[in-house]
């Protein structure tokens, strides 16, 4: 067991790659944010990559352990301390029973991940450990962790002194500034070309009200073509109105003039369009991002959005690990 | 003495609670150990940023509305 001592901000169990099968009845994928760090923290313990672990965002928690394990912590750096000492990150390394560890505010990305030699053990619910907090559902009791509860944690066996090489990390940005690749679509044909030339050239800025639900950006306007105003009634009223349909997971959904990426723990359905969806291989990017950081969005084909996902996956394994 | 106060996580930073309200702190106002001189946005939440000592705020080193990072610091007390 882990009893959680200070639970930080909205600090969950998820697995990786989540809650699959159930978006047509509403339930995303959940899973975390940036599953490139989410997966090597778990391959750093000897876990499966999708084993559930914590994500903790902005702000970490302070977790007191009753056993010896071995651990690892990834991601964005909250300045982890074990009994007060530095801890490393992006290694596995032993803890033993009575120690305490604790992050703190992220000084480098947005979420940091801790995996536990053999997972957490909480209930599965629709195949999935990972919490989905708006309809109370996996994790603990159905939401983030809270100050008091001990988090059941599996069997397992890791390997202290394990280590990711730089070169096999994502590469979070330190310059406020990201470029996001996205895919063409759904509904591109509603953005005239002008429009279109104007969200794959402008700077567009993270707004602090963004989480995993969905990432809104600021950022010039929109402009559309003939048939975003020539269209039946029953779409609705606004130009970026469509009648209700299905949403891609990371679909940069347009509300009016607002565009918000759905992410993890977004809708799966609703009445906007859809010009462009983020591939899940650019997840981790919109994980690590701060609130007034600028994204800049870069089109890509889905063929070169399916390989950068193969490549993501084919480098978080044990292989690519060496000693620290 | 001079003491900092810093920014608890990253985010957006205010000075008021609300748009149209009265900023929680002018330069030269007096803060009491514990109380909030302005509030961090991140993840549809704000949260506030607390002087630890008491003091006289000497002057904020952030504007409202700044992108902050984790224990930058926001303001000085004297």
């Amino acid at each position: 067991m882990i009893k959680v001592l200070k639970a930080g901000l909205e600090t969950s169990i998820q697995d990786y790659p989540g809650r699959i099968g159930y978006w047509n009845q509403g339930f995303p994928p959940s899973g975390p944010m940036d599953s490139w760090s989410f997966r090597f923290a778990n391959v750093l313990v000897g876990n499966q990559p999708g084993a559930a672990g914590l994500e903790c965002q902005f702000l970490g928690p302070t977790l007191f352990f009753d056993a010896d394990t071995v651990i690892a912590v990834t991601g964005a750096d909250m300045r982890p301390a074990l009994d007060g000492e530095p801890f490393p990150m992006w290694q596995s390394v032993a803890v033993r029973a009575r120690q305490t560890l604790a992050l703190g505010a992220a000084r480098v990305g947005g979420r940091a991940y801790i995996a536990v030699a053999g997972g957490f053990a909480n209930e599965e619910r629709l195949g999935s450990r990972s919490t989905f907090n708006k309809a109370g559902v996996g994790g603990i009791d159905g939401h983030s962790i809270k100050a008091g509860q001990d988090l059941p944690v599996a069997e397992g066996r890791g390997t202290p002194g394990l280590l990711v090489p730089n070169e096999h990390r994502p590469d979070i940005r330190t310059d406020r500034t990201w470029t996001i690749e996205v895919c063409a679509g759904p509904n591109d044909d509603w953005i005239d070309d002008a429009g279109k030339k104007r969200f794959l050239s402008s700077a567009w800025t993270l707004s602090a009200k963004s989480d995993r639900t969905g990432f809104r950006l600021q950022g010039p306007e929109w402009t559309f073509t003939e048939k975003a105003y020539n269209k039946p009634k029953e779409h609705g009223s606004l130009p970026s109105n469509i009648i209700d349909h299905g949403y891609p997971l990371g679909a940069i959904n347009l509300a009016g003039q607002t565009p918000i990426i759905l992410v993890n723990d977004g809708p799966s359905m609703g009445g906007f369009i859809n010009p462009y969806t983020v591939p899940s291989a650019a997840f981790w990017k919109l994980g690590q991002a701060r609130p007034g950081e600028h994204l800049h969005f870069r089109l890509v084909s889905v063929a070169e959005a399916q390989r950068m996902a193969k490549q993501i996956a084919e480098r978080c394994v044990r292989e690519i690990l060496v000693n620290a | 003495m001079v003491k900092q106060v810093l920014a608890p996580l990253p985010g957006l930073f205010y000075r008021k609670p609300s748009p149209d309200a009265a900023p929680f702190k002018q330069e030269g106002d007096p803060v009491a150990a514990g109380e909030t001189i302005g509030l961090i946005e991140a993840m549809k939440s704000f949260f506030p940023v607390e002087a630890d000592v008491a003091g006289t705020l000497a002057r904020f080193l952030a504007q409202d509305g700044d992108t902050v990072d984790a224990d930058q610091a926001i303001a000085e007390l004297e």
